[in-house]
């Protein structure tokens, strides 16, 4: 039983269109991203959903019943507001109690429940402070609560996590998953920020112009994009334009770059002629000093020469530009702890991978 | 940032006059700040001389208008003014009609800054300066056109008269105040409230209102000020039967000069002070005058 569903919902602006027929459904305890650019519509769909902003046409349905025609408050939906919207007159068990004060909980039952949903996001203990006297980590625990107390039947999170800094965000978002999965909460998170979307959701909905790209899971979304905004919005990426030179066997085509480079590219699809954009993922690249001696040729790898433009030890990762012959650059993520070659900027090296990991945009599409 | 540019200025000054190790820059700053001090104290001297003059003289024992100080101490100018046929009643009417004008302006400028701040920005800025235009008029000019108009359908009794004249400038104070206050409370908050299921009127009650409540209230005090203080507007609309303090102050100033004036004056600071004190008890005084307007 879907919780939501959205068909053919579209919603215009005069001329521009926000959100072009968007058809979405979500199950019962499923969280779902919704991941875009600014401006493609997904914070409109989130108003739509919660009932700010009325669609021209399609149908919103929450739990098999069309609410099109009912005011947010008629709704039972939970929203988790980017700069979490805490009203400052009031405490934090104040902030709680609101909701569940209009959704018609029994006022014996308020405080044992405002009780729960504080210990639920660790905040036991913080009931009479107002939200000036907490930190951004906190207002956003005391925010979660509220949109949680009401059992609402969806929960909408508007760019949860991007109001917090680097390190407090990975910790948050954790317990924020476990949140969400320990109340079984059905939730749609929008984001632009694509950490964010691909870590928190089970699917991952890919918003362009007012249209869905591509839904899948995280790992599809990444590994196998829909088309070339995908692949250059979620991840980083290399790219390349060239046309077809001449086709190998095993599905493993020969494209010539505007550069000069020639590149293998592995496919399935049969579109393998004509102009195509082509995609490597940064980490997919493996670098071979000069010193190591000459590689094996083999149909299937790639191999391109070029020197070491700029290396940046990132912690955990190490990004290294290469500066490939016609000055397109390529960046190349290695693990640190990997370490070899210990490359340094100006030096000659090869970059080296499989036609597999190519991934293919033909320009028909 | 004036500290600054004030000691480089005075720094390059010297340095252009070849003396650069005889005037450090840190002489200049301790200079300049001193200065600012001087200035500071200068103009608190200034504003409150006037003030003390005119308390001390209230309490004068003498008869007549004598020089400062006076020589002994009486209550005698306040007996004098409480029982004065002429401005006791007065008093009474601008008391009568501050208040009225602070009831009113209030619910009026509340209502139109609500209006206006949900209006879109196209349309909020003309009619903001539209809301605001009696501001820029002088009183005479006010007063003189409502006499003109009022006496053309003289169907207004004098005291509704002067409310109309008080309310056309004390409007404006308060819808501004309260747009100041609404444009710190962030949208998100009503939404909030909707979404939590609270509708427009319990949104408004239990959010908007007391976040709200401090500008509105910094609106109240302005046009209370105002309407006490009003004499331009009132000096038309009066009539011999009801007429304002200042009116009949002004008055009394040209036919007799007497220190009844002055009892009237400390009488009039006093009930200020007794005002703004409830005000504090009531709202936090830091709050409504200082910085609360601009906080969400």
């Amino acid at each position: 039983m879907n919780v939501l569903e959205l068909k053919n919902v579209t919603k215009k602006y005069g001329e521009h269109v926000a959100v072009d027929g968007v058809c979405l459904d979500i199950e019962k305890g499923k969280v779902l991203s919704l991941l875009g650019p600014s401006g493609c519509g997904k914070t409109t769909t989130l108003r739509i959903i919660a009932g700010f902003t009325s669609h021209d046409s399609g149908i919103v349905e929450i739990s098999g019943k069309n609410v099109g025609h009912l005011r947010p408050y008629e709704r039972n939906v939970g929203l988790l507001f980017q700069d979490y919207a805490l009203f400052p007159h009031l405490t934090v068990a104040q902030n709680v109690a609101y909701g569940m004060r209009y959704r018609g909980t029994p006022s014996s039952v308020i405080p044992s429940r405002i009780k729960q949903m504080l210990s639920l996001v660790r905040m036991s203990g913080m009931e009479g402070r107002y939200p000036a006297q907490l930190s951004g980590g906190q207002q956003q625990r005391v925010a979660l609560a509220r949109a949680l107390a009401t059992d609402p039947q969806i929960v909408l999170l508007d760019e949860p996590l991007s109001a917090l800094d680097a390190k407090l965000r990975v910790e948050l978002r954790i317990e924020l998953k476990e949140i969400l999965r320990s109340v079984d909460a059905t939730t749609i998170v929008v984001t632009h920020d694509q950490e964010e979307a691909l870590s928190l959701g089970d699917e991952v909905v890919v918003m362009q112009a007012g249209k869905i790209v591509q839904r899948g899971t995280p790992t599809q979304i990444y590994a196998a994009p829909a088309d070339k905004f995908v692949a250059e919005f979620v991840g980083r990426s290399n790219w390349f334009h060239g046309a077809t030179r001449d086709r190998f066997t095993g599905g493993v085509s020969s494209y010539i770059t505007s550069e000069g480079a020639e590149i293998r590219a592995k496919s399935a699809q049969s579109e393998q002629c004509g102009r195509a954009d082509l995609c490597i993922r940064p980490e997919s690249i493996e670098l071979v000093e000069e010193a190591a001696g000459a590689i094996a040729p083999d149909p299937e790898r790639n191999v391109l020469t070029g020197v070491v433009f700029d290396v940046a030890p990132l912690g955990a990762d190490v990004h290294v530009v290469i500066e490939l012959p016609g000055k397109t650059r390529l960046l190349v993520i290695r693990k640190n702890i990997d370490r070899i070659p210990a490359v340094v900027p100006g030096q000659s090296v090869r970059a080296v991978f499989a036609a597999s990991d190519v991934l293919l945009f033909s320009d028909r599409r | 940032m004036f500290r600054n540019s004030g000691a480089t200025l005075v720094f390059r000054t010297a340095r252009v006059m070849g003396r650069r190790a005889l005037f450090s820059k840190r002489h200049a700053d301790a200079g300049l700040t001193w200065c600012v001090k001087a200035i500071i104290g200068l103009t608190a001297v200034f504003l409150l001389l006037p003030v003390i003059i005119t308390v001390v003289m209230s309490v004068d024992s003498r008869d007549y208008l004598g020089s400062f100080p006076p020589p002994s101490i009486s209550m005698h100018w306040f007996d004098r003014f409480f029982h004065n046929a002429y401005l006791w009643p007065a008093f009474h009417t601008s008391l009568l009609l501050a208040i009225a004008t602070t009831a009113v302006a209030t619910a009026i400028g509340t209502l139109a800054a609500l209006g206006i701040s949900r209006m879109s920005p196209h349309l909020r800025d003309p009619i903001t300066t539209a809301f605001l235009a009696p501001l820029m008029l002088p009183g005479i000019t006010i007063g003189f056109a409502l006499v003109m108009v009022l006496s053309a359908v003289d169907v207004l009794p004098t005291f509704y008269k002067l409310l109309a004249g008080h309310l056309i400038v004390a409007v404006p104070y308060t819808i501004r105040m309260t747009l100041i206050g609404l444009s710190g409370i962030s949208r998100t908050l009503r939404e909030a409230a909707l979404i939590l299921g609270a509708n427009e009127r319990q949104a408004f009650f239990t959010i908007t209102l007391p976040l709200a409540k401090n500008s509105i209230a910094a609106g109240a005090i302005f046009a209370f000020a105002f309407s006490m203080d009003d004499l331009t507007i009132s000096l038309f609309l009066s009539d011999f039967n009801t007429y304002p303090l200042p009116v009949a102050l002004v008055s009394l100033m040209r036919s007799s000069f007497d220190l009844t004036l002055a009892a009237a004056a400390v009488f009039l600071m006093g009930l200020t002070i007794v005002i703004l004190i409830m005000l504090d008890r009531v709202l936090g005084l830091d709050r409504v005058i200082g910085h609360g307007i601009y906080r969400a």
